[in-house]
């Protein structure tokens, strides 16, 4: 066992009086169950642990672990804060804590049986009929509805914490859509590479296999196709707080990640609007709340929801988990009440109390609240009345008069519960080991006829030690925990068999048309980057050798190029100034916050990225991250702008094809991957074209030429053909008409092609669809045109027959999207109220 | 009396609806002054799926959806009805209505349980103290339940002016406490605030009004108020036209407000413009 002066020497932890600390005992010896954790952290040391935990973070940051933060209008995430140091739980602790989760989910369960059924609860007075009658959570439209298996409750989580004596007490429960499971596994993840040693020594027990029971269980809900049930999870979309969390658990259990509009209701059976039409639809895990899910029968307001949705689950057709109307006992206030149900439903004794509860409804109660205020934190008796808690310590003399106005008012409409005095536990800070305040949450799943408790959770802990609030809104950050088992965990590798089983049998048929609109703009966003990025490198270059004749002649082809890109303005006069415009590509490349900068471009890859979370890989979401990082950075002086700019260039050049490599590589090659490569092939021809278009015209310079190959990227391919000097018909005949070039534009009409015979409308054997007709005759005009014809300037001098033939080309393709779009894309018709 | 009525609903979009999915209250409801003989529901276009069940308030209720493009969509309901004269109690023989307030809180046999499901605040009422106070000229302390009542049914009728253009089904019951304009749903919903804020039960009803030269409300949809008086039962109000509803007042619903019974209620995808026209026939048979 460790002396108390190693912990004080090296790691400088002092637990905090007054308060249970987690690592030590009242007398300052650390707890059994820290021994090896600590044992390795001493192996370890402050040096390293620092040095390890960048790598931690830097997980966190390429893994794009986030959360959003609804009241930050600048970013919708931000990264998750996890501390570098686990919370370990004891042996007896945690095995009382287990029994207790699953006794409150039996029970609150069969509590949410008897009030959407007979209602005896309310008839014997075991809990007062106001605090559902007059909850908006209880929905009536969902009363009489019988879930299968009787289970309303699928996934609980409660939150726990610790008060000074050591007792744990339940502050919290979560029925409705309970959030942070999955945040735990990230935790796990991270935590174990960053002390995998002591992680395998100290047989941490693993979470993978609660998951599996957490799929198993969805598996056994479907109402039909048991062999093979649909199983989605319905995010509210990713503005939500915990989309992250939503869209990994999806990828995780491979279930396919749906909002509201991408299911339909058809006579009272779910369907999953796809590239191949209604998919049948047998499980839904609701990550929405249960009031937004039918605008027919439920919040009539809200069109996030299924019409019907609420019908079919009456029919028995499909199972909803948590069933629909759960979040009725979320309240704090029934928490009085529940010793007394709990002996009534269960003959049990109540294994962990809730922290002491008070609903101003009684009168006895309210007079103690307004007696006790400052010791109280109050809430609204009901969470979907959606307003903050009150703490009563921080309350001025006058505001505490207003509010015990509004308390008299109204007091059935308020709860207070007892500040407890949260237990401490160790987390990492600039290079010592220091107390906060936590809060663990804990999960648990239906399994059969009872509950599975996951060996772990999610730590919460204060931003200091002086506040007890823990809520990532409010700046705390989370930890991994770590309960132990008897020897070596068995592994299950659930991550890699979702992910094959999505990938090879579902994948191609399950694609929500919505995520297919996306792929296609991923796919033109990732591209419209591209040529202005290697159009910039051309100026670049260029400006470092003023003297050059011929340097000035290609500056003004990139120019006009970026012009025509639209990354530029266009010029004043008929002339390029080369100063001017310099300034004005280095604005475009370091201004991240102007509309069309490369920035901002990079941003919108990335926000299309960020709705197809569950589509794309791990390691193509990181690339993006890094890419985005390249010019969230601060600009460099002034005087360093140009210098700087060509190296950041080359970077995001190397980093955007490693970006389209990865996306094309690692998705299957079905509709997404289709519609993505759609979106990158409509891309580079628009650019191709706008490019020649900005640059080839009567008397176009040599020097004009070979900028214009190096922005296309074919300046090899021209040399090694031709080996000659600048021909505008050779240029010409590269970069429009050669199907051997994959920079031309006649290559992408080709490929376009080849994608849009294997669309769904092209399977029909009768007649070729508009989108189909469009590109082929796309194709077959620039196979059909002869280069010198078009090349050769008519009476006037102009190349006339060129502009012609690429303003048509554009036009086109143009309206090749908008057919594309109107066959497929069009699932976002809005719904009305009759 | 018997009557029959008639009660139509026809939307016409500028645009074709793709997919349609509507619940009706449309089914006159039993009670004990009304008895139900015959009853039909005609949907053009013909539904692709309907399903009948029974609300939680015991209404019967339609769902229906239409899966195909449709341009106009027409609800017809039929029904014949029995609605003798009943007798009403006589106000002074009604307990006070502080007894009634503390029946429906305890809540300790199946009807004052029943009654405490209406003494809150549901979506489209609000209780506080604006409509207390003016529930409170009536219902002095220890005045009989239906005195009291009646008092406050004619305090409406009289003081609020009758004005299909000053609201529409979403007006909030605190602005029609402050205009005291509005029509029968309005004065409906009002009433109920003044005696949910006093602590007494009272439900909203949906229904139709028997075609007269004298009563208001009869060329559409009705409604009115429901209060429960122990060893009475529930009572009905009429502060649109200031009389207790017998023989002349056809109950189809009841709820905690309007839109737990809305008539026709409906989600359509697509559909452009609409235009809704309603008719109601109530005749004698």
């Amino acid at each position: 066992m460790r002396a108390e002066s190693q912990l004080d020497a090296a790691w400088q932890y002092k637990a905090k009086s007054g308060f249970y600390d987690e690592l030590l005992t009242p007398d300052g010896q650390p707890r059994p169950h820290w021994k090896m954790l600590l044992e390795t952290l001493d192996s370890i040391g402050p040096t390293d642990l620092e040095r390890r935990w960048q790598e931690g973070r830097r997980i966190i940051h390429d893994h794009g672990i986030t959360y959003n933060v609804y009241e930050d209008p600048k970013t919708t995430d931000r990264p998750w804060p996890l501390d570098a140091i686990p919370l370990a739980v004891g042996g007896d602790d945690w095995a009382y804590i287990e029994k207790a989760i699953v006794q409150r989910a039996t029970l609150l369960n069969q509590i949410l049986a008897d009030l959407y059924g007979p209602q005896e609860l309310l008839r014997k007075r075991l809990l007062p009929p106001e605090l559902v009658f007059r909850n908006p959570a209880f929905l009536r439209a969902c009363h009489g509805v019988k879930p299968p298996r009787g289970i309303h409750l699928h996934i609980y989580s409660a939150d726990i914490a610790r008060s000074a004596d050591g007792g744990w007490w339940i502050l919290g429960d979560r029925t409705q859509a309970p959030s942070g499971a999955g945040y735990a596994l990230e935790n796990r993840l991270v935590t174990s590479r960053v002390l995998p040693d002591v992680f395998r020594s100290a047989n941490v027990r693993r979470l993978a296999e609660f998951f599996k029971t957490y799929r198993d269980t969805m598996r056994s809900l479907a109402p039909a196709h048991r062999e093979n049930p649909r199983i989605v999870l319905l995010t509210p979309g990713p503005f939500n707080e915990t989309y992250f969390e939503q869209a990994f658990l999806a990828r995780y259990l491979g279930f396919t990640l749906v909002e509201g509009a991408d299911l339909t209701v058809r006579e009272d059976r779910v369907f999953l609007k796809t590239l191949g039409g209604l998919l049948p639809v047998d499980v839904i895990v609701r990550r929405q709340d249960d009031s937004f899910c039918d605008p027919l029968e439920l919040r009539g307001d809200s069109m996030l929801g299924v019409p019907g949705l609420v019908q079919a689950a009456r029919s028995g057709n499909v199972a909803i988990a948590n069933a629909l109307g759960s979040g009725l006992v979320e309240s704090a206030a029934p928490s009085g009440f529940l010793p007394g149900l709990c002996r009534h439903l269960l003959g049990e004794k109540l294994l962990m109390p809730s922290v002491a509860a008070w609903w101003c409804g009684q009168t006895g109660p309210q007079r103690f609240v307004e007696q006790n205020l400052a010791n109280l934190v109050i809430k609204p008796v009901f969470p979907s009345f959606g307003k903050q808690p009150i703490f009563g310590a921080k309350l001025s003399a006058k505001q505490r008069a207003t509010f015990l106005e509004k308390l008299r008012a109204e007091p059935s409409l308020y709860v207070a519960q007892e500040q407890m005095a949260l237990s401490t536990a160790p987390v990492w800070d600039n290079g010592k080991l220091t107390p906060r305040h936590m809060v663990l949450r804990v999960f648990a799943v239906a399994a059969g006829d009872t509950y599975t408790v996951m060996p772990g959770g999610l730590t919460r802990v204060s931003s200091s030690l002086d506040s007890l609030n823990v809520s990532m809104q409010g700046g705390g950050g989370s930890k991994d925990t770590w309960v132990f088992g008897k020897g070596p965990e068995p592994q299950i590798t659930l991550l890699r068999q979702a992910s094959s089983s999505v990938e090879v049998s579902r994948a191609t048929f399950d694609l929500p048309s919505r995520v297919a609109d996306n792929l296609f703009w991923l796919g033109r966003y990732s591209e419209r980057i591209e040529p202005a990025v290697r159009s910039a490198r051309a100026v670049m270059r260029r400006i470092s050798q003023e003297a050059d004749p011929s340097n000035s002649a290609g500056l003004d082809a990139c120019f006009r190029v970026l012009a025509a890109l639209e990354y530029i303005p266009a010029p004043a006069g008929e002339k390029y100034s080369p100063t001017e415009h310099e300034s004005a590509v280095l604005d475009m490349i370091y201004d991240s916050e102007a509309r069309g900068s490369l920035g901002w471009n990079i941003h919108q890859v990335r926000r299309v990225a960020w709705l197809l979370r569950d589509r794309i890989s791990a390691d193509a979401w990181r690339i993006l991250n890094r890419l985005d990082q390249q010019f969230s950075a601060d600009p460099p002086p002034q005087a360093l702008r140009a210098s700087r700019a060509l190296e950041l260039i080359d970077q995001v050049i190397q980093i955007l094809s490693a970006f389209s490599g990865l996306v094309m590589d690692g998705m299957t090659r079905g509709y997404g991957w289709r519609f993505l490569e759609i979106g990158r092939r409509l891309e580079k021809a628009v650019r191709m074209v706008d490019m020649l278009h900005a640059v080839i015209g009567p008397g176009a310079s040599a020097g004009q030429l070979e900028a214009l190959l190096e922005m296309a990227d074919s300046s090899i391919t021209y040399r090694s053909r031709y080996l000659t000097s600048m021909q505008a018909n050779l240029v010409v005949d590269l970069l429009l008409v050669d199907e051997a070039n994959p920079r031309s534009v006649a290559f992408q009409f080709a490929r376009l092609n080849e994608h849009i015979a294997e669309l769904p409308e092209s399977q029909s054997l009768t007649r070729r669809p508009a989108e189909a007709r469009l590109a082929l005759s796309l194709l077959t005009t620039v196979q059909l045109t002869d280069v010198d014809e078009l090349v050769k300037p008519d009476a006037d001098g102009r190349l006339t027959a060129l502009e012609t033939m690429l303003t048509r080309l554009a036009r086109d393709i143009k309206l090749l999207s908008e057919k594309l779009n109107g066959s497929y894309f069009t699932h976002a018709v809005a719904s009305r109220r009759l | 009396m018997f009557y029959r009525a008639t009660h139509s609903t026809t939307y016409m979009y500028s645009q074709p609806v793709s997919i349609c999915h509507t619940e009706v209250h449309l089914e006159p409801r039993k009670h004990w002054r009304q008895t139900l003989l015959e009853h039909s529901i005609e949907i053009l276009p013909e539904p692709d799926f309907q399903v009948n069940r029974k609300d939680y308030f015991g209404n019967e209720v339609t769902y229906f959806a239409i899966h195909a493009p449709h341009t106009a969509l027409t609800i017809t309901s039929r029904c014949l009805v029995n609605l003798p004269i009943s007798e009403l109690p006589h106000p002074s023989l009604t307990p006070p209505w502080e007894t009634v307030k503390a029946q429906a809180l305890d809540a300790d046999d199946e009807a004052s349980f029943e009654s405490n499901q209406f003494i809150y605040e549901s979506p489209l009422v609000t209780i506080g103290a604006g409509f207390a106070n003016y529930g409170a000229v009536s219902f002095q302390p220890g005045r009989p339940m239906l005195e009291a009542a009646l008092d406050l049914q004619h305090r409406i009728f009289t003081e609020f002016k009758y004005d299909q253009r000053a609201t529409t089904v979403t007006t909030p019951v605190e602005e029609v406490l402050r205009t005291k304009h509005g029509v029968c749903q309005d004065f409906a919903h009002f009433m109920i605030a003044c005696l949910r804020s006093l602590g007494l039960p009272a439900r909203y009803v949906s229904g139709y009004l028997r075609s007269g030269k004298d009563s208001i409300g009869s060329e559409a949809s009705h409604a009115w108020v429901s209060t429960y008086c122990p060893g009475f039962g529930w009572l009905d109000f009429d502060p649109t036209n200031n009389v207790m509803p017998n023989d002349a007042h056809l109950t189809i619903a009841w709820g905690r407000d309007y839109s737990d019974v809305t008539p026709v209620r409906g989600v359509a995808l697509g559909g452009g413009e609409q235009i809704i026209d309603v008719s109601v026939k109530v005749v004698p048979e």
